[in-house]
């Protein structure tokens, strides 16, 4: 029982971690994934949206109207912005910086989320009126409704939006006109990165290479799906994150592999006259290893079960408290195989102290 | 087994000697014993502690190989065979008694007995059938799906014994399986001994300090310091083969 719970807790641990910053990293490009736009431009260097602080030249956009299959191109328009809350009687006083992100409010506009309903589109049309993610509400210390300051100027959170939870700075959606008033929108020559609606969606990724053939080295188009496994990937490569997804897993593999083992061990050596007497009464050693063996394989499917149930758990909880958690395939699949070879490595280490079960010693 | 085999030689020992080495110093446990045992017959060891009873039933069961001389176990040179082998033997023809049950805590009485079976090649029904039969001979048939924790010791001993007869062993071999008993506990228990000697003419051979069991004695050897002392046939002599 005890080595069910410490392979659990091993799978919970490399699942969790994992599971959040993969989490972290869909929110990352929540931006692009929910975007209309079909394709995407950013600078020739560029690896993902962010971190392009130098933009491009606002005199790109003529030369992408050029292709015949471009519909519109805009340019996302965001920047950071310093917001203060209004303190209520015992609140604390926030002061954070934010993410401005500045959007149409109108429908099927090319800057525009796809999932931002007509409420949040309504409200994002009243001007002073701003839109934040449901997770950072608390830390930004306001409530839908409640006022706030963003570069001195007063604004009201009109409403809430899901999914655009962020690991750094809080995203605020404003609209284009309320950017303005508060001194978010660059009208300069340089751009951010530009949004493409085509005419056939279907033709992305024709239309990105046709884009990229004419562009002379002087910016990059990108498909949506290229540029949302993109930017996970870079975001992914820097900023340790990979490196304490490592760590969590060499600690769950780790507790894992030295507490199964010790347990069973434990567990062995607990019944070792008893299998002794097995012995006594003839039965093989190949038998009692086979005993260890399926005994290990049912404590590696019974840690699985249990790893389900904890990480189910813990994802509830994340979802309640709006933290961003992500489960793919190819993280889950190496950690179901991993916790089985856990368990058997575990019984075959165990196997050693089968030895000092000598039936012989049971005759005193 | 048969009554008709009763009386024969199960077991039969020449010159048996084992010494163990403590540091430096190498010990005599055995000297030169010879010893037999028939079909049929409960033949008791008994002797002062440390005089080498349990080392001589290990010797003879196939459980540590004695230094010198050799066992002729159901006509079988018994040392003479490989390790895989004498685990078969054991296993065809060896039950085993100890002073610990060595019951598995997490099994109820009829699945201890079940588990030795399956080595044997029983299929699951057999099994299964033969476990409770047994079960129900030593008295236990309203305990069969207690666990050793919900039992006392003299029926956890009676289980370890359903454990060792259901096999259908030929030889016996219990080691002071009473003494971790109360008196009436152990006189069942010897008595089912006796019984499994009478029946099924299996070769028993108890080692025992309690000189009350010396009632259910066929033949009682009194061992000192690695040698037979004396050999007394209690009830009639066995017709030899
Ligand atoms: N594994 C061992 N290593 C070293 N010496 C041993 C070992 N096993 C037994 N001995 C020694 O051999 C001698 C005989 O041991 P054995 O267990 O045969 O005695 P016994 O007659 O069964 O005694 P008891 O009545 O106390 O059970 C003892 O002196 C013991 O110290
Ligand atoms: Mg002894």
């Amino acid at each position: 029982m005890a080595a069910v719970i410490a392979l659990a807790v091993a799978g919970l641990l490399v699942l969790a971690m994992s599971g959040m910053f993969m989490g972290m990293a869909k929110s990352f490009t929540a931006t692009v994934d929910k975007s209309p736009a079909h394709v995407m431009i950013l600078p020739p260097q560029a690896e993902g949206l962010f971190g392009n602080n130098s933009g491009q030249p606002r005199r790109l956009i003529p030369t992408i109207y050029q292709h015949p299959d471009v519909l519109e191109v805009q340019p996302l328009n965001g920047s950071w912005a310093f917001w203060s809350n209004f303190p209520k009687d015992g609140q604390p006083a926030k002061g954070d910086g934010v993410q401005v992100v500045v959007v149409d409010p109108v429908k099927g506009a090319v800057t525009l989320p796809t999932d931002f309903s007509d409420e949040v589109i309504a409200a994002l049309q009243q001007p002073f009126t701003v839109v934040v993610d449901r997770s950072s509400l608390n830390k930004l210390g306001v409530k839908v409704g409640d006022k706030a300051k963003m570069n001195g100027r007063t604004v009201t959170v009109g409403a809430v939006v899901d999914g655009y939870p962020s690991m750094f700075n809080s995203q605020v959606f404003v609209s284009y006109q309320t950017g303005k008033l508060i001194y978010v929108v660059d009208e300069g020559q340089r751009v951010g990165p530009l949004v493409v609606k085509i005419k056939d969606p279907s033709k992305a990724k024709q239309v990105a290479d046709e884009l990229n053939a004419m562009s002379h080295g002087q910016y990059k188009a990108w498909t949506r799906d290229q540029l949302s496994k993109s930017s996970q990937k870079s975001m992914l490569k820097e900023g340790g994150i990979s490196m304490m997804i490592g760590f969590a897993v060499l600690v769950g593999i780790f507790i894992g592999i030295v507490i199964t083992w010790q347990t069973l061990q434990g567990a062995i050596m607990a019944n070792i006259k008893e299998f002794a007497s097995l012995r006594a009464l003839g039965v093989s050693m190949g038998a009692l290893r086979l005993i260890i063996m399926e005994l290990s394989f049912w404590v590696g499917v019974a840690g699985l079960t249990m790893t389900v149930f904890l990480t189910s758990l813990v994802a509830f909880a994340a979802h309640s408290a709006a933290v961003p958690m992500d489960f793919p395939l190819f993280i889950v699949i190496p950690v179901t195989i991993g916790l089985m070879l856990i368990a058997i490595l575990s019984g075959l280490f165990s196997l050693g102290v089968l030895k000092k079960s000598q039936p012989a010693d049971l005759l005193r | 087994m048969s009554q008709t085999h009763n009386g024969k030689m199960a077991l039969s020992a020449t010159g048996l000697g084992k010494s163990y080495k403590i540091g430096k110093v190498k010990q005599a446990v055995l000297k030169g014993v010879d010893f037999s045992a028939y079909h049929g017959q409960v033949t008791m060891v008994m002797g002062p502690s440390g005089s080498g009873k349990s080392t001589l039933i290990a010797a003879l069961s196939g459980l540590m190989k004695p230094d010198e001389g050799e066992v002729i176990a159901l006509g079988e040179n018994l040392w003479k065979k490989k390790r895989g082998k004498i685990d078969k033997f054991r296993l065809d023809h060896c039950g085993f008694i100890f002073q610990g049950f060595n019951l598995f805590p997490a099994l109820n009485a009829t699945q201890q007995v079940e588990q030795v079976l399956k080595y044997q090649k029983v299929s699951h029904s057999e099994a299964h059938r033969r476990a409770v039969e047994v079960l129900e001979a030593v008295s236990l048939g309203h305990r069969l799906k207690q666990k050793p924790s919900e039992l006392s010791g003299g029926e956890k001993q009676r289980v370890a014994i359903a454990r060792a007869l259901s096999k259908m062993p030929s030889l016996i071999f219990a080691d002071e399986p009473t003494s971790a008993l109360d008196s009436v506990s152990g006189q069942v228990v010897i008595k089912l001994l006796h019984q499994a000697a009478k029946e099924r003419g299996a070769a028993v051979v108890v080692v025992t300090h309690d000189p009350r069991l010396e009632a259910y004695a066929d033949r009682v050897i009194h061992m000192e310091d690695g040698k037979i002392l004396s050999d007394n046939m209690v009830s009639e002599p066995p017709v030899l083969a």
